[in-house]
């Protein structure tokens, strides 16, 4: 059996070379990839673009999210916004490092769970974080969904921008990273705009959207800005589980629940 | 560019970055740029290898301990401890079972965070304790007021939130990653590695046939990374990460088995292999 000869070829290359060899590595891609909630999907509700935006943009996201949990387990990732850029500014005019702003960015995306939190107490849905993710599929299995702030755990020891100090890994990634990693079924932004735009719609009236895009393209054309986090593609390029994902205006009644369906009601990007 | 005041709204704490994607390069570009401060200028960062060091035992980690100890008096460390073979056990089973990289990033961070606890253990009558990554994020000048040094799991917390790697499922960011990482994050003086070889070589001294693996005694990161040298004695990802950091220009790689290499490392000499980033 090929598939036990690569076991053991990666076991016997696992104890005796180091970490870095090439050939262990590349073994180690003949591994299995293993879903661990496959039917789970996740949704990251943008914190600038929709929680900012108080009762009007939030109640109905939130009347959508409680309809669609009674299908779809939901992990609901949450952005930080307006704060955040506060934070960024000023803690960047002091001298601060990349890694302090990554900590005190990462509250604000945990205060925007933590609001979402209270508005879906009633629906039975918690707020988990940090440990709390050993719980999941329990709140998953129990109460249908799960809020976590977006910003992943990385603190101090966040990867360092090419310019300035603005942590280059933030909501956007750790929500992805969130679906990778559990082997979700789908991955859907919820953000203020139908799409992914040729340029920021909101300063450039010539702005075209793209409804579909493979993620080779989009670091190809290399746009001057993005409705997601730039690292996040490159990420993609690896994904094992999370290799689709959709952005969807969250301003438009319906869309989430039609793109939890599997519809295309926004922008796809796809590694293929 | 539209005057940020004017989309003000009750909406929006004012700031620079105020209504901003963060992801437009002109505009996220700090229109006066402050130079980022180090948190903490004199801290030193020595990582002890896993595999390298800590899984020899007795005889290799006692003599570095006693080193370590006398080096205490004279400089403020953060120590950081790798994995080893229980990580490599670890890793075998898991990928058996095709479970992701985000999984074996935090299975593979327990063992670091053992060898770590060891390590602190021997040191504890000068001292030094073992903290955990909130500890070492948040209280690290605290401690290293309290005492000379503190022991930490190498690896950095990403655990779940690992990246999936370019090839294959190994997870990318471990313990010399983690060191690196925390140490440009406080502006650390010296970012030293303790390993079993002294420092990188064409090939792996450990398999080459004798005399085929030369040290390379300094090289600047992105060559090193030209070279794609079949194996390196630190992760991968330092040489790359090393372009963009603020402080950590130099690390070391030195031979934890020689007796006062680490002392010598300290003190600035060039006892190993000395990666640099233009």
């Amino acid at each position: 059996m090929a598939d036990q000869e690569d076991a053991g070829a990666l076991q016997s290359l696992l104890m005796s070379r180091s970490l870095t060899d090439l050939e262990l590595l590349e073994a180690s891609a003949t591994a299995p990839d293993y879903a661990i909630l496959p039917d789970a999907s996740v949704v990251k509700i943008g914190g600038q673009s929709l929680i900012d935006r108080g009762r009007a943009a939030v109640y109905p996201i939130v009347e959508q999210l409680v309809e669609a949990k009674r299908d779809h387990p939901l992990m609901i990732g949450t952005g930080a916004g307006t704060r955040a850029r506060h934070l960024y500014a000023l803690a960047a005019e002091l001298g601060l490092p990349t890694g302090v702003l990554t900590d005190i960015g990462s509250a604000v995306a945990g205060q925007n769970a933590a609001i979402l939190g209270h508005l879906m107490a009633r629906h039975g849905v918690p707020v988990v974080g940090g440990t709390g993710f050993a719980a999941i599929a329990l709140y998953l299995d129990q109460c249908g969904a799960a809020i976590f702030g977006g910003m992943p755990p990385y603190d101090m020891w966040q990867h360092l921008p090419t310019e300035g100090v603005i942590p280059p890994y933030r909501t956007d990634a750790g929500c992805w990273l969130v679906a990778e990693v559990y082997g979700c079924r789908s991955m859907i932004f919820v953000k203020d705009e139908d799409g992914l735009y040729t340029a920021n719609p909101k300063t450039d009236p010539d702005a075209k959207l793209i409804e579909s895009i493979t993620v080779d393209e989009l670091i190809a054309v290399d746009l001057p800005d993005l409705i997601i986090e730039r690292p996040l593609l490159e990420l993609m390029r690896h994904a094992r589980h999370a290799t689709t994902i959709q952005v969807v205006n969250g301003l438009k009644p319906g869309l989430l629940t039609r793109a939890l369906a599997g519809e295309h009601v926004g922008t796809i990007i796809s590694t293929a | 560019m539209t005057d940020p005041a004017a989309q003000f709204s009750s909406k929006d704490v004012p700031s620079a970055l105020m209504r901003q994607t963060l992801l437009d390069r002109e505009r996220v570009r700090p229109q006066t740029p402050q130079p980022v401060s180090r948190l903490l200028p004199w801290l030193n960062v020595v990582t002890i290898g896993g595999r390298s060091i800590m899984d020899r035992g007795r005889d290799a980690i006692l003599p570095l301990v006693d080193e370590l100890r006398d080096a205490l008096t004279t400089h403020r460390m953060l120590i950081a401890t790798g994995a080893g073979i229980r990580a490599r056990h670890v890793f075998g089973v898991a990928l058996d079972l095709g479970l992701p990289t985000g999984v074996l990033a935090s299975l593979a961070s327990v063992e670091a965070e053992q060898n770590g606890h060891m390590i602190a253990a021997l040191l504890a009558e000068q001292g030094v304790s073992y903290l955990a990554h909130t500890s070492v994020g948040h209280q690290l000048a605290g401690h290293l007021a309290a005492s000379p040094a503190a022991v930490s799991n190498g690896f950095p917390p990403y655990e779940l939130f690992e990246f999936p790697p370019a090839v294959g499922k190994i997870p990318p960011h471990r313990t010399d990653t983690g060191a690196f990482l925390i140490a440009d994050a406080y502006g650390a003086a010296r970012t030293i590695y303790v390993k079993d070889v002294d420092g990188i070589h064409t090939c792996d001294p450990a398999t080459a046939a004798q005399g085929d693996a030369e040290l390379i005694s300094r090289v600047e990161a992105r060559e090193l990374i030209a070279m794609n040298l079949p194996t390196l004695p630190i992760d991968r990802l330092v040489p790359e990460l090393m372009g963009n950091a603020k402080h950590v220009k130099e690390i070391q790689i030195v031979n934890g088995l020689v007796r006062g290499n680490i002392t010598k490392a300290l003190h600035g000499e060039h006892v190993g292999t000395i990666v640099y980033a233009e």
